[in-house]
């Protein structure tokens, strides 16, 4: 791939996780389960995908774009210690456990997911200056099983139909 | 692109490994922070803004209080020994969603007024109460 289409896919997928962090507001999981920060993660596919298919480099790059560009749209700055802290966590968590080779793009995203709650609770303690958010931490890592499996499941659906795709001259 | 085929699509027996660390950690945050054991004094409502603790409340007599922090006003509730925020003007309500706590340990926080309520105190000495309110 040419630097210039990555540097363009990037930016495709950077637009596509901000509009997947929009339209997540539209689907109030936070009536079912009323706790901060639950969320489906439907941003987390655009960085799942971009790790498998870019590379960590290109899948940072994504995330820190998101990360920033949503805050700003948001107006709000106290939001992104939270997107930031989530997101890196789970990042970091994805990279190592594919360099590991073992675990399918499940486990991985599954482990990204509970990174992702284990990173925003963090955020939560230095915001609030107690430890009253770590009594989230046992229902958010429970639903962190669901929504990471989701989020694998459907990338694995994705590289599914992209294998008979012509990829060739991307 | 070549990489599709080094990818592992389906889910496999390693995987079960990162779902068990991911319960192992659940309930370890469980344990550390709803310890049994009895504590002695009665149960109140520990109100903290920005970490810092404002008020105590005890939970076996009414009161209604509102806290303004951080450019919102959230009206606090003691009644029936639980503790609820009543209303809130923030823009996620999670605070208002969560609900009555009762029990020692559990909190209510609302993240935009970084304002937290904790029970703290004696344990109501039930492990889990089932079936209140079915005959309703």
């Amino acid at each position: 791939m040419t630097s210039t289409r990555r540097i363009a896919l990037c930016a495709v997928l950077a637009a596509l996780a901000l509009t997947f962090s929009y339209l997540e507001s539209f689907f109030p999981l936070a009536l079912f389960v009323p706790l901060p920060g639950v969320k489906l993660g439907l941003a987390n596919i655009v960085t799942v995908f971009a790790l498998y298919f870019l590379g960590a480099s290109s899948a940072l790059a994504i995330l820190l774009v998101r990360c920033l560009l949503g805050a700003l749209f948001a107006g709000n700055a106290s939001a992104l210690i939270f997107s930031l802290l989530g997101g890196f966590s789970a990042m970091l968590v994805m990279i190592l456990l594919r360099r590991c080779r073992i675990f399918s793009i499940f486990g991985v995203s599954i482990g990204g997911a509970a990174a992702h709650n284990c990173g925003q609770i963090l955020a939560a303690l230095l915001t609030l200056g107690n430890a009253a958010p770590l009594a989230y931490l046992p229902v958010l890592l429970l639903v962190s099983l669901l929504t990471g499996s989701l989020t694998g499941l459907i990338a694995a659906l994705l590289f599914r139909s992209m294998a008979h795709f012509p990829m060739d001259h991307i | 692109m070549s990489m599709n085929r080094s990818v592992k699509l389906k889910p496999n027996a390693a995987d079960l490994l990162i779902v068990a660390a991911v319960l192992l950690l659940a309930a370890l945050a469980l344990f550390r922070f709803f310890p049994g054991g009895a504590r002695d004094g009665a149960q109140s409502a520990v109100v903290s803004i920005d970490g810092k603790i404002v008020e105590r409340l005890p939970l076996f007599q009414r009161a209604q209080r509102s806290y303004t922090a951080n450019g919102y006003t959230l009206r606090v509730s003691v009644e029936d020994g639980g503790v609820r925020v009543a209303q809130s003007d923030c823009p996620t309500q999670d605070c208002v969603h969560t609900g009555v706590i009762s029990r020692r340990g559990q909190s209510i926080v609302c993240l935009p007024a970084r304002l937290t309520v904790t029970i703290e105190g004696a344990p109501d000495g039930y492990d889990l109460v089932v079936g209140q309110g079915v005959a309703e």
